[in-house]
């Protein structure tokens, strides 16, 4: 167990993995009978998991593809009754959605590096066992879980930082979180401290143990974080609403489209706000559901790009302790 | 100050760069998690946004008492409570098992086909996703032709008529919208296991169970362990929005959560006091939740939040 | 040294952006922006749609009058909430329409008494009597906004009843030849026969008698229909006795105990739809687009705009699937008010002027010019010859492409500017012939009916659905009385006793109505419901109906003056 941390860092290369495949593949060949079964229970389970899941997206397709009054009759499951694409003529056509979508995408790049890169700081810091104040820290985000100040408290806090009226409060406030930070920690402790240890006997500080020998271990988790995070950061439009209400320029994607889905909504009691709503042959279901795949697409044309860091895997080889 | 034997220059010296990244991350934490805690002064006054929380009236504990002397909020804890363990059960499970199989999957196109789709709900929003739960479950939905079909009740039931049945369907929605969401971060953790453990395992002639138990759930356990520390805490978040969404008068009595109470009577009719006392207690009984298992996780040498 | 770099670059970065974008302070005041117009921001603490930056109506307006105003709606928050955080922050838009937190920016100091102003604007003095700008004074004595809507210039013009009624299909009073309902055993018996006769729609779907929506606050479908059936206008959450001038509850009366009797047996019966009370709202329109529900009560706006648009666009209303309000009392020959005539002064809340607003003169002088009757025009007909046609004899009209495209959302978005939540008329415009609003002029409303809904009316001599229900006087000063408790908080005794109510009466009533023994459910019912004391919350809304009384009665003898 004392290799040097370049080699161990080529050996999550992909030589191994293939040799591994390798050997499946040899077993493949050898089924027994209650392996046969389960494969077939399996299949069927996962096939059974497809359906049921996948229902409930495609109905959203159809009903964002139909036309708005017909679908108010319901019935409508898998294949749009009146073909229509105004839902998402009423969706594209939403003004400021062009200075909404910029910023969503910058919100999520630099919100997803930065978070990325301090809960990353922090899981190491805390994951290092002779760190003298690990449990500490520890205890100190995990409480910042399940406390909360308030909506006004916050406001008022974010007003006296400047953070209102700005880009910066999409990616500054939220940025830490103790559970990004705890799921990489859980990661980085499953790295056998020999690695550290080795390294320092190079002389290696703790900026190169970070830098050269974690975090290229860590590709399969930061890729979850940096999923968890980014879905949040291209999802989120509530801060939008609250600290950049009247500066419109800061405006985001999913606020635009949340007060469109909000003016078709008939969610209000009284005739003027029914009224102002208004007629139409568009309604809040149909908008709702082309809001939803118009939201969906870009998340499922950047899923396979992480994907592969955590369906496939690394391989970390026989570095484990 | 336990850590107090090993406090010493040269841990201090050697840990210089790791101690000025804590200290700079903990002060944003104090700024951005901690500071905002002063608005908890509100559950102790009678808050006005006018007066703000300098000057409002102090009123000490009387919206706690008048919050534990109705026996609404004893039955809203009570629903909380109860959701909230029954859907950190049944998703847990149903994540860890999903990952399970599907990592046990042999082909690699079908497993990243299958896991692409089985995220896919989690962007569909609960209005959406109840919609259609409330269509499967109306007297002429799926559900009721099948049940009818089969022979199996002469009469279509009504689901949301009945308080039994609450529980169950907003656990199921659960599942249905997260078990491919939540299963990403132990497929993740599955990644890091030593393939050759399973060698070895295979060599020792293991089957599948066998190398399910003794080598993935082994490797994942850390995971799964810190995700359940998380979760216990959050029992008392057991939501809003879909209770809300699939909740009507006839189920009000199991139906109503802490959130739904707090909006109904707090942020509805302008009390913010009444909503920050709810909050307050949800943070104290999620903190010693923490505090309790951690301490059992501990004790048995597993994983631990702090 | 390396190491020392990326740990100083990446700081600065983390504290760079922590203190960067320190951004300007919310818009404010009349800015004048570089085509010389004015530009003022408003907050609206409803929901609503938002018009693009570059609407056309919008423009032009700006060019008339010189302003503009950028909207801004409420999205996913509770009024009270928003409001909240904007007292917080202390930086309000120009115009504010706080809704239920009228009050709470009122006492924050937020707002500009506009007494001193209403004087210098010839449209906004009009707007009300003095009589009705004395009732928006508050506790300081100053007026602080202005209800937008409701308010009647000239001569009224109803032709939907856009309130709550008992609603039956046209097919239905077609079958039994238009005979005269009166009286909820008529209108049930009606149904009955109807649905025995003819169980399924023409694709033999079945039909559903009767439904009540009951999700959420919708649940006044359910609960309110005693007010109405005792022949009391829509005072909302109490009736009040005009001879006696006392509150009466009207969910203890005998009549609602006679109503919700009437409801059970119908539910025994399997007339009420079994699943009236698990269904919810997107549910019960769907119900009702399908054509197969032959009556129920609600609301015009509640279901006009969405059920009946798609009973239109399935052509069911050819087949008499629409609706018509029927003059349903408990018993024969009672006065119904179901329909009142008159504006409704909603004073709890309106359009309101905040401290931040750098230039109050030229924001009232806005307002003032909205109320100019081409303006006017502009905001609720149109473009001339773009969304309305004028005729020979000076009657505005809109062509079927014309009505098609005033749907269009998109079009909306782009073309038309209603500044919806600024004052407004309804009622006959300045030149004595057509209506302020498009809702308003009778040809219009008679071009878009159905044959079915004409032959209806024709049958029962009524030319539009008000006629359908006769119209009765306007109630007296105190009306409505729910503009009184819509504003009550738990924060009184009254006012925890009427969220306790809701709650029960969410909870008991649908019980009520599907109980085996009625006497029994109503009677456990009525057990509860004393529980929540309702007796302070009726002692309450007795001390404001005095009030009202008392405040109305310093302007009679002569000085209602307009």
């Amino acid at each position: 167990m004392d290799q040097t941390s370049s080699s161990l860092v080529s050996f999550a290369g992909t030589t191994e993995s293939k040799e591994v495949t390798k050997v499946k593949a040899k077993k493949r060949k050898k089924i027994s009978g209650a392996d046969l079964a389960f494969r077939i229970c399996n299949g069927l389970f996962m096939i059974i998991f497809v359906v049921v899941t996948l229902y409930p997206v495609l109905n959203t397709l159809a009903v964002s593809l139909n036309d708005g009054t017909d679908a108010l009759r319901g019935g409508i499951y898998l294949i749009p009754r009146v073909f229509t694409m105004k839902n998402y003529e009423t969706v594209l056509a939403k003004d400021n959605l062009v200075t909404g979508a910029f910023i969503t995408v910058s919100r999520t790049i630099l919100g997803t590096l930065l978070a990325l890169v301090t809960n990353a700081i922090l899981a190491f810091i805390v994951s290092r066992k002779n760190f003298i104040f690990a449990k500490q820290v520890s205890l100190f985000w995990v409480i910042t879980m399940y406390v909360n100040g308030g909506l006004i408290p916050t406001f008022l806090l974010f007003k006296s930082l400047g953070l209102t009226n700005s880009f910066a409060v999409y990616i500054i406030p939220g940025m830490i979180s103790a559970f990004n930070m705890l799921v990489i920690r859980t990661y980085m402790r499953g790295i056998p401290d020999s690695l550290e240890e080795s390294a320092q006997l190079d002389g290696a500080g703790y900026t190169t143990i970070f830098l050269k020998i974690i975090s290229p271990l860590c590709k399969p988790v930061y890729a979850t974080v940096a999923l968890f995070v980014a879905v949040g950061q291209w999802n989120s439009w509530f801060d939008a609403m609250l600290y950049n209400r009247m500066a419109s320029q800061y405006t985001t994607l999913q606020y635009e489209l949340m007060k469109l889905l909000s003016s078709v909504s008939n969610q209000s009691s009284s005739a003027e706000a029914m009224k102002n709503a208004g007629e139409g042959s568009v309604t809040p279901t149909s908008v709702r559901a082309a809001a939803t795949i118009v939201t969906m697409l870009p998340i499922i044309c950047i899923y396979p790009f992480l994907q592969k860091y955590f369906v496939t895997g690394l391989t970390l080889g026989g570095v484990k302790e | 100050m336990t850590q107090k034997k090993s406090f010493n220059m040269v841990d201090i010296k050697h840990q210089k760069i790791l101690l000025f990244w804590a200290a700079a991350i903990t002060i944003y934490g104090i700024v951005f998690y901690y500071a905002p805690l002063v608005g908890w002064l509100m559950a102790f006054q009678n808050y006005k946004p006018v007066t703000g929380l300098l000057h409002s009236e102090f009123i000490g504990l009387g919206k706690f008492k008048l919050l534990f002397s109705d026996v609404t909020f004893l039955r809203v804890i009570r629903n909380t409570l109860a959701m909230g363990v029954i859907n950190l059960a049944v998703t847990f499970f149903m994540a860890i098992l999903f990952a399970i199989l599907l990592n046990e999957m042999a082909s690699k196109g079908g497993k990243k086909v299958v896991q692409t789709i089985s995220y896919l709900p989690h962007f569909l929003s609960w209005i959406i996703v109840t919609g259609i739960l409330h269509d499967a479950l109306s007297g002429t939905g799926i559900i009721n032709t099948l049940l009818m079909h089969f022979g199996t009740i002469s009469q279509p039931i009504n689901f949301f008529a009945h308080e039994k049945y609450f529980w169950p369907i907003v656990a199921f929605a659960n599942v249905w919208k997260e078990t491919g969401w939540n299963a990403i971060i132990y497929l993740a953790a599955i990644t890091s296991i030593d393939p050759s453990l399973y060698e070895a395992a295979s060599i020792d002639g293991a089957g599948r169970w066998a190398k399910i138990k003794n080598v993935t759930l082994p490797g994942i356990k850390p995971t799964i362990m810190i995700l359940l520390l998380m979760n216990v805490g959050n029992v008392l978040n057991a939501g809003f929005e879909i209770q809300y969404l699939l909740g009507n008068g006839l189920v009000q009595n199991v139906s109503q959560t802490i959130d739904i109470y707090v909006l109904k009577w707090g942020i509805s009719q302008g009390d913010y006091s009444i909503g920050t006392a709810a909050g307050i207690f949800k943070s104290v009984v999620s903190i010693i939740l923490i505090v309790f298992f951690n301490h059992i996780a501990k004790k048995h040498g597993e994983e631990r939040l702090f | 040294m390396k190491k020392k770099i990326v740990s100083a670059v990446l700081c600065a970065a983390m504290l760079s952006s922590m203190f960067a974008g320190c951004g300007k302070t919310a818009g404010s005041g009349g800015a004048v922006n570089k085509d010389g117009i004015k530009e003022f921001t408003a907050f609206f603490a409803v929901p609503g749609s938002e018009i693009n930056d570059d609407n056309e109506i919008q423009q032009i307006i700006a060019e008339k009058t010189g302003c503009k105003v950028k909207e801004t709606w409420l999205t996913g928050q509770t009024a009270e909430e928003a409001v909240g955080t904007l007292i917080a922050g202390g930086e309000y838009p120009d115009f504010v329409e706080a809704g239920s937190g009228s009050v709470q920016m009122y006492e924050a100091g937020a707002l500009v008494a506009l007494d001193d102003y209403i004087d210098k604007y010839p449209n906004i003095k009009e707007y009300f009597t003095e009589q009705e700008w004395d009732a928006l004074r508050q506790s300081d004595g100053h007026i602080y906004w202005i209800p937008q809507f409701s308010n009647i210039y000239g001569e009224e013009r109803a032709c939907t009843h856009n309130d709550e009624a008992f609603w039956i299909q046209a097919r239905v009073l077609e079958w039994a030849g238009y005979p005269k309902i009166e009286t909820m055993d008529e209108y049930f018996d009606l149904i009955e026969s109807y649905n025995k006769e003819n169980p399924t729609m023409d694709d033999g779907t079945e039909n559903i008698p009767y439904t009540i929506l009951c999700d959420d606050w919708r649940y006044f479908c359910l609960e309110n229909a005693p007010e109405f059936l005792d022949g009391y206008p829509n005072d909302g959450s109490v009736i009040v006795d005009p001879d006696t001038m006392k509150i009466v509850d009207y969910n203890t009366t005998p009549t609602a105990k006679k109503y919700f009797q009437k409801l059970n047996e119908e539910y025994k019966k399997g007339i009420v739809d079994p699943e009236s009370f698990t269904q919810t709202y997107d549910e019960y329109i769907a119900k009702l687009s399908s054509g197969r529900v032959l009556g129920m009560i609600d609301q015009w706006w509640d279901f006009a705009y969405t059920a009946e648009d798609a009973i239109k666009s399935a052509g069911l209303d050819e087949k008499g699937c629409q609706y018509v309000p029927l003059p349903i009392t408990i018993e024969k020959g009672m006065k119904n008010q179901w329909h009142n005539s008159g504006g409704v002064l909603n004073v709890s809340s309106g359009l309101a002027i905040t401290t931040s607003c750098q230039d109050v003169e030229g924001a009232l002088q806005f307002v003032n010019d909205l109320l100019d009757q081409d303006i006017h025009d502009l905001r609720f007909w149109g473009v001339k010859d773009v969304d309305y046609k004028v005729g020979d004899d000076g009657m505005y009209y809109r062509t079927p492409e014309m009505r098609k495209q005033q749907a269009d959302t998109a079009y909306k978005a782009s073309h038309v500017c209603s500044y919806s939540y600024f004052p407004q008329y309804s009622g006959t415009s300045r030149d004595g012939k057509n209506a302020m609003k498009s809702d308003g002029q009778e040809q219009e409303f008679f071009d878009g009916l159905s044959e079915p809904i004409k032959k209806c009316f024709e049958a029962y001599g009524a030319q539009t659905y008000v006629e359908m229900l006769g119209t009765s006087e306007a109630p007296g000063p105190w009306y409505p009385m729910y503009t009184y408790s819509s504003t009550m908080t738990t924060s009184t005794p009254g006012g925890t006793a009427w969220a306790k109510m809701g709650e029960i009466k969410h909870q008991y009533l649908p019980k009520v109505v599907m109980s085996e023994d009625f006497e029994k459910g109503w009677n456990e019912y009525m057990g509860v419901y004393e529980e929540c004391k309702p007796e302070d919350f009726i002692s309450e809304m007795q001390t404001e109906l005095e009030r009202r009384v008392e405040e109305a009665a310093k302007y009679e003898g002569g000085s209602k003056k307009k």
